[in-house]
């Protein structure tokens, strides 16, 4: 391979990223009516929400099989070339399961059926014979950030060509779907990482993971008041790791949590010239791990990120993890 | 011959005027007093902590809220005769009142007493205990005198307190109005005689329930001693000099700015593994705009205690970003100068801790 021309160092890039929705969707006013939220519908929009997706006769599997095909059919790689798939969202037998199944499936964990698991099928369904297949589990909404991390490494230290890494993640049918102030989507994202690129560089990535606030419902308003602190530190910290200056920085690539928080963490940050790519709060909602990865592709095909413009990814993993990815465009 | 004196003091159960009672009752061994009390039971806990001083004190059942603070005809009489300096120090502290509350004790409350003052025949002095917080929203330098009111307030407990000044300054007695800041310890052992907002704000950061501060890291926020703010009352109530002069007990220029005071916080609740364990963050200081799309978005939502831990800062912390230094040049004419902050800030913080945030307080209190 070779070196990366700016700096004759091997850079991991993005090689391509693709994304699928389910085909239902519905509005916070409609998950309200059927009592799936627990704020009001008024809340949910004033925090920048309009309508989300929901998968019902998919399975979460069959989502993310298709994102994933889609990326290698777009980007035409040599499937043997491919020498990491992560998979990271929905859990083992779970995710073969519609989701309106998903409830009786999740009795599958406790049985053989655990054994059967969407990354080694996967790896077959895809053809990626080369692939050591892993899961990623307990990332929350960081999964997709931290796969790309662990194949930014490996890429570098083991001499891997290319990493598959695919998140797919939903809410069984009739569940909830507000987690913390945040209104929930499904989706599969698929991302290829490179060993090395000339766009879309991965040029650093930053992870805090405070343990303390594992027990999510007993320490729910200490979480609530460390989000900020924390997350401003870890974009601070991405960005000085990146070796930039906050004023190099043109996006934020953000998570589809709500607008309002955004609002206070961009405030908070000051980044003079960066701008938020929030577009897709109110019309995906919050797609847990895929958020990153698919605003960055739509801000890509938006002509909104230009090559060379330096790009901030950050999202926040409830159970608690805040991790930020620079990545150069 | 010039007679003994005697005063008349209000609030002798709270701290700043137990403290007067005390100080005062020790710099003059003549001095003979009396106590307005609304409760027995809490003026015994008082009389034993004044020792053999309390042979001296006549405490006498009344309430600044009433007509003649409800004092008996008799007892009325007797301190008509007598009194020849008044401090009245009995004020409702809460910041969350409402605003008609805060002025049925502090503002209607003063004219009570001031009302039975004019009364004393022998009256050489008036002293109202204000506060340094009268200054509301203004910024900058805080004069010691009557600087208006065009800045408005950030809590009712401010307005009432101005309001009472005002009251003061418009009628004919001797008097001299103190403006003490906000006392957070008695001196430089750090020991906490009263748990105030800002011991609350300080236990909710701890908790790590603080997630930011509306202010500017290089703001001053002026804290004082409750022994500084004690010793000083007593010796103006009888400095001829203090007459119709406000004077400010307050650190002043040594104040101590919102990022030192944060920051250091910070660093001592970090001493204890345990704390350090847990990982909380820094407070983030920042405008007050950001700290209210901040303070919004939680009152929009279920939260209900970060609501009420919210709702609780929001009679106090807007001060935090009203920059302002209280001018002390009068007060260091008249009395010490105030102790410096960083000599009782740190102890007071491991005191807090060490007194599980105020629980033996309330304990010994109850």
């Amino acid at each position: 391979m070779t070196p990366n021309k700016q700096n004759g160092q091997v850079t991991p890039a993005i090689a391509g990223i693709s994304y699928v929705f389910p085909e239902g969707s519905q509005t916070v006013a409609e998950l309200s009516g059927n009592s799936q939220l627990t704020s009001s519908a008024a809340t949910m929009e004033a925090f920048g929400f309009g309508s989300v997706h929901v998968a019902v006769a998919e399975s979460p599997y069959q989502l993310a099989l298709l994102a994933a095909s889609q990326l290698l059919s777009d980007t035409g790689v040599d499937r043997e070339s491919i020498g990491l798939l992560i998979y990271g969202g929905t859990p083992g037998s779970m995710s073969f399961a519609p989701a309106d199944e998903a409830e009786e499936s999740a009795n599958g964990l406790c049985t053989m059926s655990r054994f059967k698991y969407p990354a080694t099928r996967l790896q077959y369904d895809l053809e990626l014979p080369n692939a050591w297949p892993f899961a990623v589990d307990q990332l929350a909404c960081t999964t997709l950030l931290g796969a790309a991390r662990i194949a930014r490494s490996l890429c570098l230290t083991e001499g891997i060509e290319r990493a598959l890494c695919v998140s797919s993640e939903f809410f069984p049918a009739n569940a909830g779907r507000e987690a913390i102030f945040n209104c929930t989507s499904d989706a599969a994202c698929a991302v290829l990482i490179e060993r090395n690129g000339e766009r879309n560089r991965l040029v650093s990535a930053t992870n805090v993971t405070k343990g303390y606030y594992w027990d999510v419902d007993a320490l729910r308003d200490e979480i609530v008041a460390s989000y900020f602190p924390t997350a401003r530190h870890v974009l601070l910290r991405t960005i000085a790791d990146a070796g930039w200056a906050p004023a190099d920085v043109d996006w934020i690539i953000p998570h589809n949590v709500s607008a309002r928080s955004w609002e206070i963490l961009s405030s908070l940050v000051r980044l003079p010239r960066a701008r938020v790519f929030s577009e897709n709060i109110i019309r995906h909602g919050h797609t847990l791990a895929g958020d990153n990865f698919i605003n960055y592709r739509d801000a890509l095909d938006s002509g909104c990120i230009q090559p060379g413009h330096r790009v901030v990814l950050f999202s926040y993993g409830f159970g608690a993890h805040w991790t930020g990815v620079a990545v150069e465009a | 011959m010039r007679l003994p004196h005697r005063l008349f003091i209000t609030g002798a159960t709270g701290l700043v005027g137990e403290g007067v009672l005390h100080q005062m009752l020790r710099n003059d061994p003549g001095l003979e007093a009396f106590a307005l009390v609304r409760s027995e039971l809490r003026w015994r806990h008082v009389a034993r902590r004044l020792g053999s001083l309390v042979s001296r004190v006549a405490p006498v059942l009344g309430d600044v809220t009433q007509s003649g603070m409800g004092l008996e005809p008799l007892v009325r009489q007797r301190v008509e005769r007598e009194t020849s300096i008044v401090v009245h120090a009995a004020a409702d502290t809460s910041f969350s009142r409402s605003l008609d509350r805060a002025r049925f004790v502090n503002t209607l409350g003063s004219y009570h007493v001031a009302e039975v003052a004019s009364d004393c025949r022998q009256l050489e002095r008036f002293v109202y205990v204000s506060t340094a917080f009268v200054a509301g929203r203004a910024t900058g330098t805080v004069l010691e005198l009557d600087n208006g009111c065009q800045s408005g307030w950030v809590n009712a407990y401010e307005q009432s307190k101005y309001e009472a000044e005002s009251t003061l300054r418009a009628g004919a007695l001797p008097w001299t109005i103190v403006r003490p800041s906000t006392i957070v310890c008695r001196g430089p052992e750090g020991d906490i005689p009263q748990i105030n907002a800002v011991h609350r704000a300080l236990r909710i950061y701890h908790r790590g329930l603080a997630a930011m501060i509306p202010g500017d890291r290089e703001n001053p926020l002026d804290v004082i001693t409750s022994t500084y703010v004690v010793e000083g009352i007593a010796k103006l109530a009888l400095d001829e000099r203090a007459l119709r002069r406000t004077v400010h007990l307050c650190s002043g220029r040594g104040a101590l700015t919102l990022g030192e005071l944060v920051d250091t916080a910070y660093e001592v609740w970090a001493e204890s593994p345990e704390w350090r364990k847990r990982g909380v963050e820094r407070a983030i200081i920042t405008d007050p705009a950001t700290y209210s799309l901040f303070e919004r978005a939680v009152m929009e939502t279920g939260d209900v205690r970060l609501r009420a831990v919210l709702s609780s800062l929001s009679h106090f912390i807007p001060q935090l970003a009203l920059p302002k230094v209280f001018d002390t040049t009068l007060a260091e004419r008249l009395c010490d100068s105030p102790p410096a902050v960083s000599s009782y800030w740190k102890p007071m913080l491991r005191a807090l801790i060490a007194g599980s945030w105020g629980q033996t307080i309330e304990k010994v209190a109850a």
